[in-house]
């Protein structure tokens, strides 16, 4: 039961070419963040020539090579941007996609009038979506390693392998966030368009005001991979900065740069304290969605828009 | 001895302080072909809903095929066929995925053979391989239908399914129930407006009235307790003004 | 019989009534009146402290008998770069949503033929419509920009000129046209797809480039931006040094531009952040040299919103009155 409920979903998303669509926008953004990590590569390389020119003709020495300090998954330093960004938007849509369908078509009656239970079609739905994130992870995965392997001419050593996997792993927990957050969205509400806007809303605050909350992150600041510090000495900070080990976004980017070796070093379990949260949001996402499915009036029909 | 195909104990429900059915008690037997006449908001679809099991009445008890609604939710769903008046199907879906998956989730072995029969029962065939999106409000009707009897049930229950068809239409699906419940030995429970063109393949009939049953007997009894009224209308005009 | 003028004041109300009453749409301004305070609060609290520093510099000065006191280097406008970045990105998504509800509210409601059935032609529709986005929209801006200026004055004891009050109000009237774009956007695309949540979705995409990924793409793509700390300090050279190498990065650097200047948001972000003294180089710049400095992005702004607003107009008039799709 929870197999045709899983399949049945896949074969929609596919259908409706949201499969597609989620596919080709997240390589598209893989390989544009390999692009900008090639043309940031070249440009330092290129900054670096003409500096030693100049600062040759002044009788300077020639300060380090400032490329030799960026690490080989710097190339990728954007995905940790594009995630949270496009990916989590996206993975928003096809939570809301997978549970809306059957709402506004009135579907969801002609399924629980046959002998499937709650659990087994929360789990199936479950499962398809997270089939989805896998497979576009999976796709992502190889177009970064593709990307590396074109600009830095050599093959990736096992251990980038494996950071590379594992920042793929964490952004699949955090998509897979974001998609039940769709879904709890769409039993929330009666209208369709208002489970978007509801996700959506989540997703903002999640995105941009927690971390202005927590970190005084200011919108565009949270857009760069590489942010300052900003000073958060306030007494306001004192209480809000408490709640940044709460903040997925913050954690996520945090953790995602330790991984690609982007960011300050820190303990690889200093790291792993930072996936927590994000493990706990899908945990609690998880159980909402099924608690909200076993509660849901499904002899209802709701409106399609 | 068999147990009714339908059996309804007291059955109460309310949406919050307006209640929609008042102490329905109601037996339905298998072979029967029963239908609901009420007007708008009388409790026709309310009490669909809870026989499918897609809604806990208040108070009562209701029992399909011997089992109850609520306690053998699983086994009551084996035995369905269920057909929501606005229901459209998966759009992006050809005919023949739709039954299939509905097929599948109904425990039926062999999934694609059975929705091709049930396309082939149906004189649908040809429809079979086309999407949803592209069909008329008759052929959705027709797939809606074969998606309730796919995997062969004892009882059908159809709410408001003549909605949106043309006369050609109606007849058709008259023809359909009539086979149904012939041929299948389905038990057919539904609810519709239109009284006459599906009048005829009607056993029984029952009439709800404000949430109230105020009547039910079988079409023989009650033509012959209504011999001077031409049509079911004027029958059913009759009781909603003098409920017996 | 009702003028066209009454029958325009009529949809105009009808849309302002109606998008108040939008509980997503009110939830939505709400988040964004949430976080632009919390930004303005956190920068005024900062401000507050570093004006207190320059005045006890300043009285310490005085009463050292010093001649020339250096000017304070605080400024006041910059304590609204937040307040601007959410417009631009919360307030965006707020207009698209006007824009989509404009149109899916009708064809839910199925009121389009009822409305189309009374002496009201198409072009009134529109304008109407458009009109009452409008007036929501200015109201949203108005209240932002009178709470802003209150905050800086009672948080960050500083009370704005009659200039800066100015500016601030065409730092409004450029977040009127930012945001009228947007709904815009947001309700052409929703009236020309068959599924209106599917053009929620279409706009949204459309806002996510420009709004967030364009201009991303040129900042990470910035020499300077390339490590923590920036490049030309890592490779310690100075202003000069660095002006002399960029020169030999023309077309990197024109792109890079190219590709900024394809976003709507930051034409309305660089002027926005002109007016209010953000950048450093504007600071003490009058209003006529602000507008030479900026006239390429207040033309673009302006193109865009005729563009679209034009587009609008006539996606309205050409929207079909009943429901398309229904096949019999």
């Amino acid at each position: 039961m929870t197999r045709a409920i899983a399949a049945q979903l896949v074969l929609s998303l596919r259908r409706q070419r949201t499969f597609l669509a989620l596919l080709v926008t997240l390589l598209v953004m893989t390989a544009l963040a390999g692009v900008i990590g090639w043309i940031s590569h070249r440009t330092i390389i290129k900054v670096y020539d003409q500096a030693v020119t100049l600062l040759a003709t002044t009788g300077t020495p020639a300060p380090p090579n400032p490329f030799d300090t960026k690490p080989t998954l710097a190339l990728l330093s954007n995905m940790v941007i594009y995630i949270p960004l496009i990916g989590a938007l996206m993975a928003l849509v096809l939570g809301h996609l997978s549970m809306a369908d059957d709402q506004s078509s009135g579907i969801g009656r002609l399924i629980f009038s046959r002998q499937v239970t709650r659990r087994s079609y929360v789990t199936g739905k479950m499962l398809g979506a997270l089939t989805v994130l896998t497979v576009i992870m999976a796709a992502s995965l190889l177009v970064s390693v593709a990307s590396l392997l074109i600009v830095n001419g050599t093959v990736l050593s096992a251990s980038d392998f494996g950071r590379l996997v594992l920042f793929y792993v964490i952004s699949l927990l955090y998509l897979t966030a974001f998609a039940l957050i769709g879904m709890v969205t769409v039993l929330l509400t009666r209208r369709r368009s208002m489970g978007l806007l509801l996700a959506l809303g989540v997703w903002l605050v999640l995105t941009f005001a927690i971390p202005q909350f927590t970190s005084g992150l200011r919108p565009t600041a949270s857009l760069n991979p590489i942010t300052d510090p900003v000073s958060t000495s306030q007494t306001f900070f004192d209480v809000t900065a408490k709640a940044r080990p709460l903040s997925v976004s913050e954690q996520y980017k945090e953790a995602s740069t330790r991984v690609l070796e982007i960011g300050s070093p820190e303990s690889a379990l200093a790291t792993s304290w930072r996936v927590l949260p994000i493990g706990c949001l899908v945990l609690v996402m998880a159980a909402l969605t099924a608690l909200l499915v076993s509660r849901h009036d499904y002899s209802r029909s709701s409106v399609n828009e | 001895m068999e147990e009714p195909a339908v059996e309804m104990q007291g059955v109460s429900h309310r949406y919050g302080s307006a209640p929609v059915l008042r102490e329905i008690d109601l037996t339905i037997e298998h072979g029967e072909i029963f239908r609901f006449l009420g007007h708008n908001g009388a409790g026709k679809t309310t009490a669909i809903n809870i026989l499918t099991t897609l809604l806990v009445p208040s108070a009562g008890n209701a029992r399909v095929c011997g089992h109850d609604v609520i306690a053998d939710r699983s086994k009551v769903t084996e035995r369905i066929g269920y057909l929501p008046s606005d229901v459209r199907l998966y759009d992006h879906m050809t005919a023949s995925e739709n039954l299939e998956f509905f097929a599948k989730l109904s425990g039926v072995s062999d999934p694609r053979r059975a929705a091709a029969e049930t396309l082939d029962y149906l004189d649908s065939s040809e429809l079979g391989p086309r999407r949803m999106s592209t069909f008329s409000t008759g052929m959705r009707q027709r797939i809606g239908i074969a998606q309730a009897i796919v995997h062969q049930p004892s009882v059908l229950f159809l709410d408001e399914p003549t909605s949106g068809l043309d006369p050609s239409g109606v007849r058709q699906l008259r023809e359909t129930i009539f086979r149904l419940n012939r041929e299948l030995g389905m038990t057919v429970f539904m609810n519709t407006h239109l009284l006459s063109e599906v009048a005829r393949v009607c056993t029984t009939i029952g009439v709800l009235n404000h949430g109230e049953l105020i009547y039910k007997d079988s079409m023989a009894a009650t033509n012959e307790r209504f011999p001077n009224e031409a049509s079911l209308e004027d029958i059913y005009e009759r009781m909603e003004g003098h409920p017996s | 019989m009702s003028s066209p003028r009454s029958r325009v004041t009529t949809l105009a109300r009808h849309e302002y009534r109606a998008a108040v009453r939008s509980r997503a749409l009110v939830s939505l301004i709400a988040i964004l009146a949430i976080v632009t305070f919390v930004s303005i609060y956190i920068a005024a609290i900062a401000y507050r402290s570093a004006l207190a520093d320059y005045e006890v510099y300043v009285a310490a000065a005085q009463a050292g008998g010093v001649q020339i006191i250096a000017p304070s280097p605080l400024r006041l406008l910059s304590l609204l770069r937040g307040a601007i970045e959410y417009i631009e990105i919360v307030g965006a998504i707020i207009a698209i949503t006007l824009g989509y509800l404009t149109v899916s509210r009708e064809r839910a409601n199925r009121t389009l033929p009822l409305l189309r059935s009374r002496p009201v032609t198409s072009g009134e529709l529109a304008t109407g419509s458009a009109l009452g986005a409008l007036g929501i929209i200015s109201t949203l801006v108005l209240v932002t920009g009178i709470v802003a200026l209150l905050c800086l004055g009672l948080i960050g004891n500083s009370w704005a000129t009659p200039y800066e009050v100015f500016k601030v109000g065409l730092v409004g009237i450029a977040s009127v046209l930012y945001m009228f774009v947007f709904y815009s956007l947001g309700a052409l695309i929703t009236a020309r797809t068959r599924v209106a949540a599917n053009g929620l979705l279409i706009a949204l995409g459309i806002w996510l480039l420009v709004a967030l990924i364009l201009p991303q793409i040129g900042d990470t793509l910035d020499a300077d931006n390339q490590i923590p700390g920036g490049l030309f300090s890592a490779l310690a050279v100075d202003k000069a040094q660095e002006t002399e190498i960029l020169t030999h990065f023309g077309t990197y650097e024109f792109v890079r531009t190219g590709i900024e200047e394809l976003s709507f948001a930051k034409h309305y972000e660089r002027f926005a952040f002109a007016m209010s003294d953000v950048q450093d180089k504007y600071q003490g710049f009058t209003l006529a040299q602000l507008a030479r400095e900026k006239w390429h992005d207040i033309v673009w702004m302006f193109v865009y919103a005729v563009a679209l607003g034009y587009g609008l107009w006539r996606g309205f008039r050409r929207q079909p009155a009943l429901p398309q799709g229904e096949k019999s």
